[in-house]
């Protein structure tokens, strides 16, 4: 299982902006869930992740929940996410 | 306690402004024939819905009860004339809101402190969070837009009431610079990342702090409200503080000859680290009453929460407390 190099500066970027501190880029699983189980982050994390994503990839989402909830799931989503909508 | 998703008093079950035909009919009497046959049937409206709407009735003199005790030590003396007063302010919101919307610019005036602090705020170009509430009319404050060009509000509203009163104006009137409106039952990271970027360009988010929203009980805290439990919403002070903007207060409150406009900072929390959050929240919220009670005190009539407010009052738990398990998350 190789990890991209998107992938990798996710998973910096989420250690960094929730401040994971016991957490490595290493124990992120690209496949596992971020929420509730895996990670354990909540709706709130959510929130701050989705802000820091748009701060630095300067992404939009369509508004309804059932989608964010599909690109939030996991890591890979998350980085698919971002390749196909960056716009820096 | 009972969860608010089934509770047939929470405020978002209470149709507050009647039927959409009901309102088509009041524009159009505003706009064909004028103020004062408007006033005529607004006031016979009013005494209408204090005689047939007991639950709006109750709410009024809870909320007034408990403001003069806290304010005087004592009960009103003439309960049901200021209540009556009280829904007729209510009216005359609406009425200013329907002038409001249909481009009629509102009489509004800043005393020279909230004005310097608003032109500070939109001069700065950092946009920010306004906290606003149901004391005073907040359609006032998004229609400043009309005011100056440069001032771009983004309103975020939980309501379906208030939808179907706002789809009927937007029908019914025309305005230059409409205020955005998004409608969310659920602050979901895309609606973060909208507001993210709206402040980003400058723009401030209206974010009322005064109501739980239906889906959102679950992040509310029961804090003490002219000296009795009533529950609040964190989300707005989660916001507030994620976003990492300014702050600000803002209400707009009728008097004789139009409206006052109270605006102050409220907070800065662009440099608000992740670990404080939880200790600001406890502290903002506790502002936020304390600048809510302050509103009441000073416009003690432009309380528009027609709902059972407080956790202890008699209609707030409707069903029962059988239900014990908490909403889902």
């Amino acid at each position: 299982m190789t990890t991209t190099a998107l992938e990798h500066e996710l998973k910096e970027l989420i250690i960094e902006t929730l401040e994971l501190e016991d957490v490595t880029a290493d124990d992120i699983d690209p496949q596992e869930p971020l929420f509730v189980e895996g990670l354990g982050l909540d709706s709130i994390d959510a929130l701050e992740l989705g802000l820091a994503l748009q701060k630095r990839y300067g992404i939009t989402l369509e508004s309804d929940a059932e989608s964010s909830r599909q690109h939030f799931a996991n890591l890979k989503s998350l980085a698919a996410l971002v390749e196909a909508r960056r716009v820096k | 306690m009972t969860p608010a998703s089934s509770n047939p008093h929470h405020w978002s079950r209470i149709r507050e402004t009647g039927s959409a035909a009901g309102i088509r009919a009041m524009v159009w009497i505003r706009r064909r024939l004028g103020r004062l046959p408007f006033q005529i049937m607004l006031t016979l409206v009013i005494a209408y819905y204090y005689v047939a709407h007991g639950l709006h009735r109750r709410a009024s003199h809870t909320y007034l009860k408990r403001l003069w005790q806290h304010r005087h030590g004592q009960p009103p003396r003439h309960l049901t004339w200021l209540s009556l007063r009280h829904f007729r302010s209510f009216g005359q919101s609406l009425m200013d809101k329907i002038d409001a919307w249909s481009g009629i610019p509102p009489n509004v005036r800043f005393d020279d402190e909230s004005r310097r602090h608003f032109l500070d705020a939109v001069g700065s170009g950092r946009g920010g969070v306004m906290f606003v509430s149901h004391v005073g009319n907040m359609e006032i404050c998004t229609a400043m837009s009309d005011l100056r060009e440069d001032f771009r509000a983004t309103l975020l509203m939980h309501t379906r009431n208030a939808r179907q009163f706002d789809e009927v104006l937007a029908r019914s009137t025309h305005r230059p610079h409409p205020p955005e409106i998004i409608e969310v039952s659920e602050i979901t990271p895309s609606t973060a990342m909208t507001l993210g970027r709206r402040i980003a360009e400058g723009g401030f988010v209206v974010i009322a702090a005064d109501r739980v929203p239906i889906s959102d009980s679950g992040r509310a805290r029961t804090l003490s409200f002219l000296d009795h439990p009533a529950r609040f919403p964190e989300g707005p002070f989660w916001l507030a503080s994620l976003l990492r903007c300014p702050v600000y207060t803002i209400g707009c409150f009728r008097d004789d000859d139009g409206y006052r406009v109270d605006f102050a900072p409220f907070d800065d929390t662009s440099a608000l680290g992740r670990r404080e959050r939880s200790a600001w929240l406890d502290a903002a919220m506790q502002r936020y009453v304390d600048w809510l009670t302050r509103q009441c005190e000073t416009t003690p009539l432009q309380w528009f929460n027609f709902f059972p407010f407080w956790l202890d009052c008699d209609d707030a738990h409707p069903d029962g407390d059988s239900e014990t398990t908490p909403p889902p998350r």
